[in-house]
């Protein structure tokens, strides 16, 4: 490692390993997936540090840009206080799974730097020798073509299983779209406009009497149902005159 | 000259500072003349005068607005994440200015005895690096958004997050072709791949039609200019902060110097959109025919020009799709990304790789020519014999639709029934005066 | 830069894998395009005429013994002889998924996303057609399959790996009755699979530190020559064996077998105990015989403790289940430690012996789930082995053929089970692994008791109010029913048939 990349590893691995903690610790959902983007986009600066500037702007626009986005995306639409339930459904299997998880990963991290100690990076040079895309095409196109072939019909399958999963059919006419509500709204026998409100065009302006439609008849539609029916006193119902 | 990947690691760290600093300053200035400007096209196009108040002419108006903006007061909601609150605008503005360090300006200068190209810095795959900011750069929108605590907010970002991501898919389609015709990911390669014209006689006159992409690739171009009015949330694609429905959108609860970041954010990103639009189509910063006519227009410092005054005509088309179109509704913005723009570019890509290949094959004329009929004939065919709708019945007159109405419909006027012309009309039009624009200072 | 040279592809060889992907691709355009009411015919007919077309070109393909497309695919003896395997198991197996007899509608949900218990729901459930997509998606799988038991580098194997496991678990998720227990099946497949695909993809990654590249050959060059420190490969190893071990439904990494097997649509439930098991242990042969073989003697005796755990754990457990796809899916635990033991067993005739008892295990247990689906009541299966008390008075042609089914998965002679676990026996104690043998008789003895139990239930017991009818099968069921119980026969009397086959496909090419 040079110094300038020695440095930037310095930096960003206790960033990235701070982030996967960071995932799993987090008690909000949101919290998790930005955990996670910080270490995913610490990754991506990795690759490109380590000649592999295609593979990191990869890892950056596909998995924090696009994935993760999704994943907030479904986040915010379940809600900012959907956080996991604390109770354990099976005793001490927490302390289990930690203990576990502790010793894989002091096993793991032992042996690669057991197997690993003093082993320099090899091949670089001539794996980047006509540049990195153009070595990455190149292998992509004869060494594991078919292994890359092969994932479309990965891809097929699971758009046709999200769809599958996700998508509910819905036969012509079980839902009205918004072009039949508006042809409903408008069709002949239907009102479209706002309806007249009460105590408009009537002789009283109490919210009691019922609006008058064009051609004078009286819409009952514009009084409240729950308006208690009122008799009128004569007093009441007479025409006010201006004072004097 | 042209730059070359090696020009940029011989830079000595003090350029690339100088450069930096200059690209900062430069996207300040830019923004600041980016809001007047569209200010004032706005107001042309609507055939008032705009801000013509403040400076001269009214151009130091954004100059004033940026600076009271961080004063005012700032306000947090009480149920905000704050945290990420406050983040959301940093990470919008970094991912803005960010982008713009791989975009060429010009050639290779010479500042201060150094020969260094007009560019922060280039990269084999740089134009992976302007989509990755953007992409980053909605995160800012998203999470302020959700961080706000409230629901127009977050209604916001949920669009802005499903708009990027099929957005950013249809534009990240139509830099294919342009990747697969360069044959290369740097911008600066980019541009020196569309430097050479090619010579056109046209009745009798002789001059070089530019390389532009935007010519040869004119789909990928459309889908590319579609796609990032989408990517920039800018009318008629404004969306995540559409005023009439959502308030303010993702920046409702924003106020005061965060605001502002996501302001400037905004502009820059449309900036930034319209100088990779000029790099990947437009040629770049190499000047086009006429001005070509002249040896010197492309060495020295004047390609910046040139450069600049493209991104300033697409900017244009930007404010002036503002200017006319209305928003469109989500769920058609949605399927016109999905079931339009997309699969065009997909089959395009596929017409230009199948194009690309028969070129570069040894195939044999005739081969060649009974392929190229063949598939057209295939298409003429599909079209000729692809089943038509059926006919829809004619529609029933207004009297006959009248006529069937049931019983107890809503009543209605006469359809003969003469309006009596007001006899105000008359008098409202000759008092009105018709509005001028010519003068900038009008009477207040 | 110079010019890129297309790879050479022996597309003969590879054809069988190009037609299931193709005609799969098809599927997915006939579903867009036919209208629904066509579509089941169309699309099984599809399904079945693609994995025919396939079979046939395995059979013509028989005698190649190829490595193509850059070395990614080994088209050898073991391969063209688990392909045409998956291929006969996965016809079947479509036969059973294109019921649509026993239950109006097939056994598929109509539309998956409709909430589970409402009222949209109740409506779908009663009459609407099934998904024809599952015909896609299962061509997809079996695709996966094939490319699998041919993958001759890891990363090949890993996406096939994939490419097959993710139409699994889309398939688990679709059973029309009892959709919540298929949901969850589904949801805890994918968890744990993807969890093993990790580890699969992890231990690819080691095995590449320590070689320096993924395809099988270098792995055993690298293994037999390089005096580097071998920690970095036998972690590769471990994780790759984890990854493969949990597709085969080992101990440790069984957990997951009777949820899926119990809440899954039958027909796929036989699908998977059948076809993937045949492709689990394809890719476990070639990664132990082709790229670890230097390392065996380390890794048999873990193995061999997997293999003991796997067999005694599966017997004990199926001896306390109660219902009949659990008890089958903790029989196929233990039969994954039969078949480990003929993979240890190593040699040609390790090889040999396990390719036998995979066909023949795969016929038994598909005759087994076909009479599961018929036997039922008003709510669907009637799975709880209590309904099965006096079947044999009922229906006793069904009846006998379970319980033949069941003396074959007991190894009683004249079956194919006790020809299979005779020959993967024989097999390891040649190969001097004797404590294998002796562990998977003791299991036999054990796993014989639930066989039994339920014999003398359906026979011994009289028929009461809540013992379902069975119904009267399709044709498909039938055609089924009929080939699995018929091989299940025919290996048991005339093995040898099969046995020239393995003894003559069982050798590697590097």
């Amino acid at each position: 490692m040079s110094g300038g990349e020695a440095t930037l590893f310095w930096i960003l691995a206790p960033l990235a390993v701070i982030g996967a903690l960071g995932m799993v610790l987090a008690r909000n959902a949101v919290h998790s997936a930005l955990w996670l983007v910080c270490t995913m986009l610490s990754l991506g600066v990795f690759y490109v540090a380590q000649a592999g500037p295609f593979i990191g702007m990869a890892q950056i626009i596909v998995y924090t840009g696009a994935i993760m986005m999704l994943f907030l995306f479904v986040l915010m639409l379940v809600g900012r206080d959907a956080s996991d339930s604390l109770i354990e459904t099976l005793r001490g299997q927490r302390v289990a799974a930690i203990v576990l998880g502790v010793g894989f990963a002091g096993i793991v991290g032992a042996g690669l730097s057991r197997a690993l100690a003093g082993t320099g990076a090899i091949g670089l040079d001539a794996a980047n020798e006509n540049g990195n895309l153009q070595g990455i095409a190149q292998l992509l196109f004869t060494k594991y073509v078919f292994a890359f072939e092969v994932t479309s019909a990965l891809l097929i399958s699971a758009a046709v299983g999200a769809m599958i999963l996700a998508h509910v059919e819905r036969a012509k006419g079980e839902k009205p779209t918004q072009v039949d509500r508006m042809k409903a709204r408008f069709a002949p026998g239907s009102y479209p406009g706002p309806k007249a409100g009460p105590g408009i065009f009537a002789t009283s302006d109490s919210v009691a009497t019922p609006a008058r439609l064009p051609d004078g008849t009286f819409a009952e539609r514009s009084i409240s149902k729950i308006l208690p029916v009122r008799e009128l006193t004569s007093e009441e119902s007479a025409l006010k005159g201006t004072e004097k | 000259m042209d730059p070359t990947l090696q020009t940029f690691e011989n830079d000595v760290w003090w350029i690339a500072l100088i450069k930096v600093l200059g690209v900062f300053v430069l996207l300040l200035l830019l923004t600041l003349f980016t809001i007047n400007y569209e200010r004032k096209v706005v107001a042309r196009m609507a055939v008032r005068p705009g801000p013509n108040q403040v400076g001269p002419k009214g151009w130091l108006q954004s100059l004033t607005d940026g600076l009271k903006l961080p004063f005012k007061e700032e306000i947090i909601p009480r149920t905000a994440d704050k945290v990420i609150y406050f983040i959301a605008p940093v990470i919008s503005a970094t991912c803005a200015f960010t982008a713009f360090a791989v975009i060429p300006f010009g050639p290779v200068v010479s500042i201060f005895g150094q020969q260094t190209a007009l560019q922060v810095t280039d990269v084999p795959v740089s134009v992976l690096v302007v989509l990755a900011c953007s992409s980053l750069g909605i995160y800012g929108v998203v999470l302020a958004g959700w961080a706000s605590g409230s629901t127009y907010p977050l209604l916001g970002g949920l669009r802005s997050s499903a708009q990027m991501i099929s957005y950013e898919v249809a534009m990240g389609l139509s830099i294919v072709a342009v990747f697969m015709m360069s044959g290369s990911m740097s911008t600066s390669e980019i541009v020196a791949a569309q430097g050479d014209g090619r010579e056109v006689s046209l009745f009798g006159l002789d001059f070089t039609a530019p390389g532009w992409y935007a010519v040869l690739l004119a789909p990928s171009f459309v889908i590319y200019a579609i796609s990032a009015v989408g990517e920039t949330n800018r009318a008629p694609f404004d969306l995540p902060e559409a005023e009439s429905e959502l308030v303010g959108g993702f920046h409702t609860e924003y106020s005061s110097f965060k605001f502002a970041l996501f302001f400037l954010a905004e502009y820059i990103n449309m900036i930034t959109v319209s100088a990779l639009c000029t790099t990947l189509f437009l040629g770049g910063w190499h000047a086009t025919w006429p001005i070509t006519l002249w040896s010197g227009a492309n060495t020295g410092w004047w390609p910046m020009l040139w450069f600049l005054a493209k991104v300033l005509l697409c900017l244009f088309v930007f404010i002036w799709l503002r200017a006319t179109l209305p928003r469109m509704r989500y769920d058609q913005f949605m399927r016109f990304g999905w079931k339009v723009l997309i699969p065009v570019n997909l089959v395009w890509i596929l017409l230009l790789a199948t194009v690309r290949v028969l070129q570069t094959s040894d195939l044999e004329a005739q081969t060649r020519f009974t392929l190229i009929g063949a598939a057209v004939l295939v298409v003429v065919l599909v079209a000729v014999l692809w089943p038509s709708g059926k006919k829809a019945a004619p529609a029933p007159s207004l009297a006959e639709q009248i006529a069937a109405r049931p019983q107890g419909s809503f009543p209605l006027p006469p359809l003969d029934l003469q309006v009596p012309p007001s006899p105000r009309v008359a008098r409202q039009v000759a008092e009105r005066q018709p509005a001028d624009v010519s003068s900038d200072r009008s009477e207040v | 830069m110079e010019d890129l040279k297309a790879p050479s592809i022996d597309y003969a060889a590879v054809a069988p894998i190009l037609i299931l992907f193709g005609a799969a691709c098809l599927g997915v355009v006939v579903e867009a395009f036919v209208p629904r009411r066509a579509r089941h015919a169309v699309q099984l007919t599809l399904a079945l005429l693609a994995t025919l077309a396939g079979l046939v070109v395995v059979i013509t393909q028989a005698s190649t013994r190829v490595t193509t497309a850059v070395g990614a695919l080994a088209i050898d003896g073991p391969a063209v002889f688990l392909q045409g395997a998956i291929l006969v198991l996965a016809l079947v197996s479509l036969l059973l998924m294109g019921e649509r007899k026993l239950e109006p509608g097939g056994a598929f949900v109509p539309q998956a996303a409709i909430t589970v218990g409402s009222e949209a729901d109740e409506r779908q459930a009663a009459r609407a057609p099934g998904l024809t997509e599952v015909y896609p998606i299962s061509l997809f799988a079996i695709a996966g399959m094939l490319l699998f038991v041919a993958a001759n580098d890891l990363l090949t194997m890993f996406i096939a790996l994939e490419v097959f496991s993710l139409p699994l678990y889309l398939l688990c998720a679709l059973a029309r009755r009892r959709r919540l227990l298929s949901q969850e099946a589904a949801l805890k497949y994918f968890l744990l699979g993807s969890y093993a695909s990790a580890f699969f993809l992890f231990g690819v990654a080691l095995v590449y530190g320590f070689v320096g590249a993924v395809d099988l050959a270098s792995i055993h060059t690298a293994a037999a020559e390089s005096d580097r420190d071998p920690l970095l490969l036998y972690a590769g190893l471990a994780l790759l064996s984890i990854g493969l071990l949990f597709k085969t439904a080992a101990v440790p990494f069984h957990v997951w077998t009777p949820d899926v097997y119990q809440g899954a649509p039958t027909p796929v439930t036989a699908f998977m105990a059948a076809c993937t098991k045949v492709a689990a242990f394809g890719a476990l042969l070639r990664v132990l015989y082709v790229g670890f073989n230097g390392l065996s003697w380390d890794f048999t005796p873990i193995l061999g403790v997997v293999a003991v755990l796997t067999m005694i754990i599966g017997a004990v457990l199926a001896v306390t289940q109660t219902d009949i796809k659990r008890l089958l899916a903790y029989s196929s635990i233990a039969n994954a430690g039969y078949l480990l033991v003929g993979v240890l067993a190593s040699g040609e005739r390790g090889l040999a012996s396990t390719m036998f008892y995979l066909v023949a295990y795969g016929f038994s247990v598909l005759a087994a789930f076909a009479v599961v689906t018929l036997v039922r009541d008003a709510d669907g299966e009637a799975g709880h082995l209590s309904r099965w008390a006096g079947l044999g008075r009922r229906s006793p042609l069904i009846a006998g053929l379970f319980t033949f089914i069941l003396l074959a998965f007991a190894g009683i002679p004249l079956t194919s089970g006790f020809i299979s676990k005779f020959a993967v026996f024989a097999a390891a104690m040649e190969g001097g692994q004797t404590w294998l043998v002796i562990a998977g008789v003791i299991s036999s003895i054990v796993l014989a008791f639930p066989y039994l139990r339920v014999v003398v239930m359906m026979w011994l017991s009289d028929p009461s109010d809540a013992t379902p009818t069975v119904s009267v099968p399709g044709v498909l069921t039938t055609a089924a029913l009929a080939i699995g119980v018929a091989m299940t026969l025919l290996l048991g009397v005339a093995p040898s048939l099969l046995l020239d086959l393995t003894t003559g496909a069982a050798e590697f090419v590097q």
